[in-house]
């Protein structure tokens, strides 16, 4: 059973569907990217998962139960929404201290939680002084505080320098590796590649796509761009084997349609060294655009789902 | 609830609000009772009675009206603040029950509005009786009418942050919430008590202003201490029940 699923969620403010009949799962163990563009519904859906937004129709549950049933919320579920959701004039420690009271948790937590965020030396600082990325920050340690196994969060990056999107990849991973159950929704496509494992995909509230990672970048392929000495040698071997080849200049190529896997296997078949080999994480981006692209120009598309 | 009851309690004692408001609940009870003790038995715009009189010193030791106001808006800040600092969500994902979170918060902001009620009371008969000694009499009214008077302040304050705590959890903007608040207390409740006397001593704030003592400025008498504090409970619990029903059918965005 999915630790966390919607089925047939909608949400309408009057005449407007902000979510129209959506279902999705998020799998134990696994990071699931929640993805879509700007008023897609993202944000509207996971306030439902959380009890937060009444749907109009629909169920949205986590663990078999709605949020507003589970007998200790805080400690199965912890969410971010957005803006963490702190008193400007109350301190770290005292944001967390409150939320831990409230939830039945040991206050203890919440020296180990801001920690693990890395806002130990700020933690008597009110939170207005605070920047957006120790908000973020924050918001994550408040999520982390139960030490739950689901956790929603909504944006997570915002804000964070490049050492602190690292640090919430790894966080994210790790969390699922632990096997819990993580659901992030992003605009950072690129980023998003390098973390989830699986993605749904909503556009103007209507699910466009739900699949592994893998399986929906695979008909895109990744982008490599390598650097080789023998160049033309390998530029052979990748058109016949069905690659685009893109010279960039010197000895570099950037190459769509073929794997890191498949580029390796044709330049050892043929012995040709490969000096530098990067990917780039353009395949989700891709996917997204072309199934976004796919259902506006056809209203309400089918949704591409995994293979059962 | 005790674990809803000690998180609200938490969160008010980690903010500057409960001890501004009881600063300034203080600092304005002490320049009213000033204003009114200086001008007792003389005939300016705050004159009272002369303290040496049961009317004059009752006026001034009933100087508490500041601390009600500010008791009131403490309430209604306990609750549409969580919407104005985006906090809602956070409470909401604790504690799912919203109903419990109201009664929460009504329960804390009571206990918050009897400490300012309480400052008040204690500023104004501690400035009544500086004004008795320099007057050189005894007391005109007791301690023990006093006493009652300091703890209809307490009382009415409590009840009046209570209140407050469903007019926030009511309305959704915090702007909206207090200066509604302020303008049925102070101009709405004045109006309709002096265009109809009879029901003056009825008016839910006029009445919780009466349990600290405050005279009515027409001819009715104020309601017996019992029945004005019933009222004033009654009128609270209607507007936490309201305010409790609206929180838990919003969406909270």
């Amino acid at each position: 059973m999915a630790m966390v699923e919607a089925r047939g969620l909608t949400k309408r403010y009057g005449d407007q569907v902000v979510v129209d009949d959506l279902s999705f799962e998020a799998d134990a163990g696994t990071v699931t990217g929640f993805l879509g563009p700007n008023g897609a519904g993202k944000t509207t859906t996971l306030r439902m998962l959380l009890g937060l937004v009444r749907p109009t129709a629909g169920t949205a549950t986590i663990g078999g139960a709605r949020y507003a049933d589970l007998p200790h919320p805080v400690r199965q579920v912890g969410a971010m929404l957005e803006d963490p959701g702190t008193h400007p004039g109350r301190t770290a420690r005292n944001h967390l201290r409150a939320h831990a009271v409230a939830g039945g948790i040991a206050t203890a937590r919440v020296g180990h939680v801001l920690e693990a965020v890395g806002l130990t030396d700020a933690a008597d600082r009110r939170a207005a002084t605070f920047s957006l990325g120790m908000r973020q920050r924050l918001g994550l340690a408040t999520a982390l505080l139960g030490d739950p196994g689901v956790l929603v969060l909504d944006e997570p990056g915002n804000g964070l320098d490049p050492e602190g999107v690292r640090w919430l990849r790894r966080l994210l991973r790790d969390l699922a590796a632990e096997g819990r159950t993580v659901l992030v929704s992003s605009h950072a496509l690129a980023e998003m590649a390098q973390t989830v494992d699986r993605v749904v995909i909503l556009d103007r509230g209507v699910l466009v796509a739900q699949a592994a990672l893998a399986e929906l970048t695979a008909g895109t392929g990744t982008r490599s761009v390598l650097r080789t000495p023998r160049a033309d040698d390998l530029v052979a071997a990748l058109k016949a084997d069905g690659a685009d080849v893109e010279p960039l200049g010197g000895d570099r190529l950037a190459v769509s349609g073929s794997t890191p896997e498949r580029i390796a296997e044709l330049a050892a078949s043929r012995a040709v060294p490969i000096v530098e080999h990067t990917t780039s994480s353009d395949g989700l981006e891709d996917a997204f655009l072309r199934l976004t692209r796919m259902a506006a120009r056809s209203g309400a598309a089918s949704p591409v789902q995994e293979d059962a | 609830m005790t674990r809803t009851v000690r998180a609200e309690l938490l969160k008010l004692a980690t903010i500057r609000l409960p001890l501004g408001l009881l600063t300034a609940a203080a600092l304005l009870t002490a320049t009213i009772a000033t204003l009114r003790g200086s001008q007792a038995g003389g005939e300016g715009h705050m004159a009272i009675p002369p303290v040496a009189t049961t009317d004059g010193l009752t006026a001034l030791v009933a100087s508490t009206d500041m601390a009600l106001v500010l008791a009131l808006v403490l309430g209604v800040v306990v609750a549409a603040g969580e919407r104005q600092h985006g906090t809602a969500t956070t409470t909401f994902l604790a504690t799912p029950g919203r109903p419990r979170v109201v009664a929460a918060k009504a329960l804390v902001a009571a206990l918050a509005g009897a400490a300012v009620g309480l400052a008040g009371a204690v500023v104004s008969t501690a400035i009544a009786l500086g004004f008795v000694a320099a007057d050189g009499g005894d007391p005109a009214i007791g301690g023990d009418t006093m006493a009652r008077y300091a703890a209809g302040a307490t009382l009415g304050a409590a009840l009046v942050a209570a209140a407050g705590v469903g007019i926030g959890a009511l309305v959704r903007e915090q702007l909206d919430a207090v200066m509604g608040a302020l303008v049925w207390a102070l101009i709405a409740e004045r109006l309709l008590g002096g265009l109809f006397e009879a029901i003056a001593p009825y008016l839910p704030y006029t009445a919780a202003t009466t349990l600290g003592g405050t005279p009515l400025t027409g001819t009715a008498d104020p309601l017996a201490f019992a029945l004005a504090a019933i009222l004033v409970l009654v009128v609270a619990a209607a507007l936490i029940a309201a305010g409790a029903w609206r929180t838990d059918r919003s969406d909270v965005t």
